[in-house]
């Protein structure tokens, strides 16, 4: 029985991809023995990286796929019935939408297919477009609009009818940071409005600015669920100390320091919570001032990579 | 109801969008007013020159721009994975492709029509006399025609748009030489006997829907044969489209 006190539930959910050639087939597992559940209400993101079976399960969820095994049930309705595609929207990875129709032409009808009236497709339509930055472009062919704007309508059509959960398939992606913000704010006003919100990424800053509890997937199986704070280590893990004034080579033989990386003139330096006092004085031996000090909590980029066993990029993201 | 015939008016304004059929629309009449220059070589068989070349054009280019867009309307939601956001939503998948059959059969109708008010307007051009018998050869020709868009849709469901223009290809030139398979054990007698006659019948025979030149000649059309045509097409495109459909429903969208 579906718990009615859950948005999403799932359980067992299992599904694999026929692989190897027409003599030798078998099936690669893409998502495995998943159980977690959403509350009404919050914004959940589902976290990994490319491969982990994030779309999959979106998939999945959205009808596209079916589950090998496993129950899903959808505000409080079997995953089998129809009544609950009524009260998502889901917006695929990489969309794409017709390049024949304009994008007011696009909203009419997705709208058409949840039986809503002419008057309101129309309102609805001209308020998302307006929502979304894209009214002044509501008339223009779909083929005409760059990546940007596509992912903008897209998320437009997944909010036609004005769903009570919404599942995005990363939302951000195409997007450039004026494109991130304004989803970021959708996502919060979405929120405040009581709706929940469902959201794989693989960039982990928007997550850890906007989620009320996260999934971590990792090669198809659940790492961990649950509320950030309960998911990263709370203890200060180093301290990160902006230096200027000092040459890195004279702070080489100084115990604790555990990176150091030029900014110019300055010097960012990670150094262990015990040594930081040696450290100090080693600056000033040289020449140097502190400019500031701060603690560093682990991250979930850190976790991530800490429960992947990977070695963390350059760019705050898994990956580009 | 309400969901299939939304599918079916967005599937018609794609078509309508889709310049492949503007220009075979152009080369179809293209073709029926050379019928003009080219009765100009014949002597005293004017109107039965431009009702053959007609009727052949009409058939032609239907056919292709059935072949075309048929494989073209759910391959390509599927290469491009433009059917996503819509399968998420109140949208049956049977929903889905019975609007683009229904969309693209009402494209083929209104392209037969505009085909064929080209045809009469060239023959009263030539002052001949306004032969309400032709339609008697373009009904086949629109039921073949139909056809023709199940079978593009149903290969389109099973396979990539390259293959299923091919296969639909073979199938529609092999229901044309259906006589052919048919007699296949005179120049091939080693082909199994069950081979060909499952090939025969798996193949719809379109040599069924060919009344042109009973109404170029003016051989009468009987109303019940007509019927039985009809029947014949619903049956196989019911068939095929049924077909397509379990495909369809059972597939997975990676």
């Amino acid at each position: 029985m579906p718990d009615p006190a859950l948005a999403l539930e799932i359980q067992g959910l299992t599904k694999s991809y026929p692989a190897g050639h027409l003599f030798w087939r078998r099936r690669r597992p893409a998502v495995r023995d998943l159980s977690f559940g959403v509350h009404p209400g919050e914004v959940f993101g589902y976290l990994g990286p490319n491969g982990s079976g994030k779309t999959t399960t979106l998939k999945v969820l959205v009808g596209l796929l079916r589950p090998d095994q496993g129950s899903i049930s959808i505000l409080g309705q079997p995953h089998e019935s129809r009544g609950w595609r009524y009260r998502v929207g889901f917006l695929p990875e990489h969309p794409y939408l017709y390049d024949y129709l304009t994008a007011g032409e696009y909203l009419d009808y997705v709208g058409r297919l949840f039986g809503l009236p002419s008057a309101v497709r129309r309102e609805r339509a001209r308020e998302l477009l307006e929502r979304v930055g894209l009214s002044r472009s509501a008339d223009l062919p779909l083929r005409r609009f760059s990546k940007g704007m596509t992912q903008r309508a897209a998320i437009a059509q997944a909010l036609i009818n004005d769903p009570e959960m919404v599942f995005l398939d990363e939302p951000m992606s195409g997007l450039d940071p004026i494109g991130r913000r304004l989803v970021r704010s959708l996502i919060l006003d979405l929120k405040a409005r009581g709706r929940t919100v469902f959201f794989s990424t693989h960039i982990l800053p928007d997550a850890e600015t906007l989620c009320d509890r996260v999934a971590v997937l990792g090669r198809g199986r659940l790492l961990q669920v649950g509320r950030l704070d309960e998911i990263l280590r709370v203890d200060v893990t180093h301290m990160e100390v902006l230096v200027t004034g000092v040459e890195a080579a004279t702070l080489e033989s100084v115990s604790g320091l555990r990176a150091r990386q030029a900014m110019g003139e300055r010097l960012r330096l990670e150094v262990v919570e015990a040594s930081l006092g040696e450290v100090v004085r080693a600056v000033e031996r040289g020449g140097g001032h502190v400019l500031t000090v701060q603690p560093v909590r682990e991250s979930l980029e850190d976790y991530f990579f800490r429960e992947l066993g990977e070695e963390p990029g350059p760019a705050r993201g898994l990956e580009d | 109801m309400t969901r299939i015939l939304a599918v079916a008016a967005n599937t018609f304004r794609e078509t309508v969008r889709e310049r492949v059929l503007y220009n075979l629309v152009f080369f179809a009449i293209l073709m029926t007013l050379a019928g003009l220059l080219v009765r100009q070589l014949s002597i005293r068989q004017d109107e039965k020159i431009i009702k053959d070349i007609g009727l052949a054009s009409m058939e032609l280019f239907g056919t292709l721009i059935a072949v075309f867009i048929g494989v073209g309307l759910v391959s390509k939601e599927i290469e491009r994975r433009s059917l996503f956001p819509l399968l998420a939503k109140p949208l049956g998948r049977g929903e889905f492709f019975l609007g683009k059959f229904l969309g693209l059969a009402f494209t083929l109708l209104v392209n037969t029509g505009v085909m064929t008010a080209g045809l009469y307007l060239t023959l009263g051009a030539t002052g001949a006399p306004l032969d309400a018998g032709l339609l008697r050869a373009i009904y086949p020709i629109l039921l073949s025609l139909l056809l023709v868009v199940a079978v593009a849709m149903f290969f389109s469901t099973v396979t990539s748009s390259a293959l299923a223009a091919v296969c639909t290809v073979g199938v529609v030139v092999g229901g044309r030489y259906a006589d052919v398979i048919r007699n296949m054990r005179e120049v091939l007698p080693s082909a199994p006997p069950w081979v060909v006659s499952a090939l025969y019948n798996a193949v719809p025979n379109f040599r069924n829907f060919d009344f042109k030149d009973r109404v170029v000649y003016g051989d009468p059309v009987p109303g019940d044969v007509l019927l039985w045509v009809t029947l014949y097409a619903v049956l196989y495109v019911g068939l095929v489209l049924l077909g397509g459909l379990l495909v369809f429903r059972q597939r997975d969208f990676q």
